[in-house]
């Protein structure tokens, strides 16, 4: 039997979508999600900062902030019956620190003392993977509230799959304990002077980051660690669950992949190094193709197979032929019919080469590239015949 | 509010004029393929250029084929034009071999844990890194002209904010010195262009205004061009499709298919047509930025003949002739 991301989203309970910048994860996700509700399923879709008009058609206030049902209004308006139930709920992109420093701040005193330190508040913006982080942590937080039997996850765009997959362990890593006392403890101890003692290497470093930033910002820095120190109490009981949650067998990734990805010439790699993380890839979504025409077979004696951006003119015959157009117009026709074609052509090689890196049950969905607005719960649905076959 | 930019005391020269352009935007819309074409005009009028790639791993792609060298040293890809990858970390290891000239010292500092957990977590650090190598390339007077091309993830305004909150930030010492030095180069409108590539599609779009607007206000960098790239200009239209398709149609049945789907192509072209132009409309109107709009090229792979292609389609606007002053470039088909 062969394998379809129709019986992927079946089997799982948890769908995660990644892949790089721009390729319609934010869609697809809520593509899914719909039509899961639409089957029956309790779903959520846990987005990232969707196009504004996407966000109002899931009924999603300006905000991040706790899940929502999407609005019966909403999906009346749009002609959709849903036989489950459909919520939503939005990641602040940008405040994904400031959230997880509020979530996990063990006193409003702790909480205050981070937020306020201006260490933190210059450079929050650029620590890595905390929006990663906090997709994972609310995904386990949904599937632990037991109200949905199909989540369905958004992620922020990424080089490649796996940065997604490996954001939770580089947090750890940064708020790894007993790498964090080292600058805590010079401070709280005998100041960095009896640390260079101790350590040459250490002392050379710190010496040289002391010159390099003034002594008062060290020391913010330092209280900046200690705070996040207390922050982090837990932190590896909360991996571990994390971690439970992707690697279970109810959990299935799906790369979201446009034509013309780089990610396409690394299928291989991809797959292998998902797959030794314990984490493998289920099914891929190709988005935005363009597919290819392919003449239906009679017996005329008219050349058959795909239409080469050279044989235009035999375009424009047809359409003559047929009364259709003047010759000014069919030539017209004719020309911008082959300019798609060349790029359906491009497309189609590309995916076959990208599938052929791919183990064999690797489902793959072709979506093509819709002219125009998906941003309203019934343009959602105009993707479903794709993903998920007719019916 | 909108912006006269028509204006001259405000109209951004050409960016080939500065020392430094930096482009920025979100993933996938062809930054790369843009920032490879500004490079060829330069070329051709004869500058020495640098073209930065920023973070870009070697497994990346590369849309010219001019596939940059791993390594510290540029490399001449085609005469004139170099080509290297900046990386945080590489940066920082050759700045600390500037300051640190022990190479045994060195080399326990790069291996000791302090040092890697610092590198790795230390918020900030590879971006003020890596846009410290920019500044001391373009410082270096090597280059007529450097180019930075930004890498997908984060549409690079992360590598902008950063000289600006470390100075900031540290309000003495090394790090202040040196990011004032940085931020200086950024801010000066007679050396740098901050130009931000796009495509006219909704979520771009918004994307787009947002980070123009922090380029110019938060930021106060001195702005370039916006590059709106993959334009649509069909060279057919809705009011003569109509009659079309609803002719009776006679001729060879088996031609019927291939009727439809070049009529249907027609619809999408069309659609493709309208949707670029009201966007791009909404980022003149709301962004005041000068547009340089380039056409979506069919192709059935894209390669160097393309961005080339391209390049002499924004030469007219990006590197004028002495005298006329440049209109706005329409793409053509
Ligand atoms: N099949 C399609 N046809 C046409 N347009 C599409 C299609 N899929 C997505 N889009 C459009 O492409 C844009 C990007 O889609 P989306 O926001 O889902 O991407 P993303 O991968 O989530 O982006 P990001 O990485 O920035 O989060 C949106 O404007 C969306 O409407
Ligand atoms: N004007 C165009 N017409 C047709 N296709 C284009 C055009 N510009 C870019 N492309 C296609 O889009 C792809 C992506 O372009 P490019 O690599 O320049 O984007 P980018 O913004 O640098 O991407 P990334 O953020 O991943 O670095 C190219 O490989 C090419 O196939
Ligand atoms: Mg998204
Ligand atoms: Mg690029």
């Amino acid at each position: 039997m062969t394998s379809t991301l129709r019986g992927v989203v079946e089997r799982h309970d948890v769908i995660v979508c990644a892949g790089s910048g721009g390729v319609g994860k934010t869609t697809t996700a809520a593509a899914i999600a719909l039509w899961g509700a639409q089957r029956g399923r309790r779903a959520a879709v846990l987005t990232i900062d969707p196009a504004r008009r996407l966000a109002d058609s899931l009924g999603l206030p300006l905000a991040g902030g706790s899940e929502v049902v999407v609005p019966a209004a909403l999906l009346r308006e749009n002609g959709i019956v849903l036989r489950g139930s459909l919520s939503a709920m939005m990641l602040d992109q940008k405040g994904a620190w400031d959230s997880l420093v509020e979530r996990h701040a063990p006193s409003a005193e702790v909480r205050d003392r981070i937020l306020r330190n201006r260490f933190y508040q210059h450079l929050s913006q650029s620590f890595a993977g905390s929006q990663e982080y906090m997709a994972i942590e609310e995904l386990a937080r949904l599937r632990d509230s037991g109200r949905y039997d199909l989540i369905v996850v958004d992620t922020p765009p990424s080089r490649h799959a796996l940065e997604f997959l490996e954001a939770p362990q580089r947090i750890a890593d940064f708020l790894d304990r007993r790498i964090v006392r080292w600058f805590v403890k010079p401070y709280v101890a005998a100041g960095w002077s009896a640390l260079r003692l101790l350590n040459r290497t250490a002392g050379f470093v710190l010496r040289a980051l002391e010159e390099a930033a003034g002594v008062g910002v060290l020391a913010e820095i330092s209280d900046f660690f200690a705070g996040m120190q207390g922050l982090f109490d837990g932190m590896n009981e909360r991996m571990e669950r994390v971690y439970r949650v992707l690697k279970s067998q109810k959990t299935a990734f799906v790369l979201v992949s446009s034509p013309e990805e780089e990610v396409l010439e690394e299928a291989e790699y991809l797959s292998d190094e998902m797959r030794a993380l314990g984490m493998p890839l289920r099914a891929v979504v190709f988005n935005r193709v363009h597919e290819e025409f392919t003449e239906p077979v009679d017996d005329d004696d008219v050349p058959r197979g795909a239409i080469g951006g050279g044989e235009w003119r035999r375009v424009q015959a047809a359409l003559e032929r047929a009364g259709i157009a003047p010759a000014d117009l069919a030539r017209r026709l004719a020309r911008n019919f082959a300019a798609y074609q060349d790029v359906a052509r491009g497309d189609g090689l590309r995916l076959e080469m990208f599938s052929r890196g791919l183990p064999r049950q690797v489902p793959i969905a072709r979506v093509p590239n819709f002219a125009g607005d998906l941003h309203q719960l019934s343009a959602l649905a105009r993707m479903h015949p794709y993903l998920f076959g007719g019916a | 509010m909108k912006r006269r930019t028509e204006d001259a005391a405000t109209e951004p020269a050409s960016p080939l004029e500065r020392r430094l352009v930096f482009l920025a935007g979100k993933g996938g819309v062809g930054k790369s393929t843009v920032a490879t074409a500004l490079a060829l005009v330069a070329v051709r009028r004869r500058k020495r250029v640098l073209l930065l790639g920023l973070d870009s791993d070697d497994r990346g792609r590369d849309v010219a084929g001019l596939r940059p060298a791993p390594g510290a040293e540029p490399v001449e890809v085609l005469p004139g034009l170099f080509r290297q990858n900046v990386e945080g970390r590489a940066a920082l290891e050759e700045y600390l071999r500037l300051v640190v000239p022990v190479r045994r010292v060195l080399q326990a500092v790069f291996d000791s844990r302090v040092y890697q957990y610092f590198v790795a977590a230390a918020p900030g650090l590879k971006e003020l890194m890596a846009i410290g190598k920019i500044w001391y390339e373009v410082d270096r007077g090597r280059w007529d002209l450097v180019i930075v091309d930004s890498p997908a993830t984060g549409h690079a305004l992360q590598y902008l904010r950063m000289p600006k909150a470390a100075y900031e930030t540290f309000t003495t010492g090394l790090v202040h010195r040196e990011a004032k030095r940085v931020w200086d180069l950024l801010r000066d409108p007679a050396s740098t262009a901050v130009s931000v590539v796009t495509v006219a599609e909704e979520l771009p779009v918004n994307e787009t205004v947002a980070i123009c607007r922090e380029i110019r206000e938060q930021l106060a960098l001195p702005p370039g061009c916006l590059f709106v790239n993959r334009v649509h200009a069909p060279d057919l239209s809705a009011a003569e499709l109509g009659p079309a398709a609803a002719r009776p149609r006679g001729g060879r049945p088996a031609d019927e298919a291939l009727c439809r789907a070049a009529l249907a192509a027609a619809e999408e072209e069309i659609a493709w047509g309208a949707l670029n132009e009201s966007y791009g409309r909404r980022l003149a109107a709301e962004t005041g930025w000068r547009l340089v709009k380039l056409p979506f090229l069919f192709r059935e792979e894209f390669g160097f003949g393309d961005v080339e292609a391209l390049s002499r389609l924004i030469e007219p606007v990006v590197a004028p002739a002495a005298k006329p002053r440049p209109g706005r470039e329409e793409p053509q088909r």
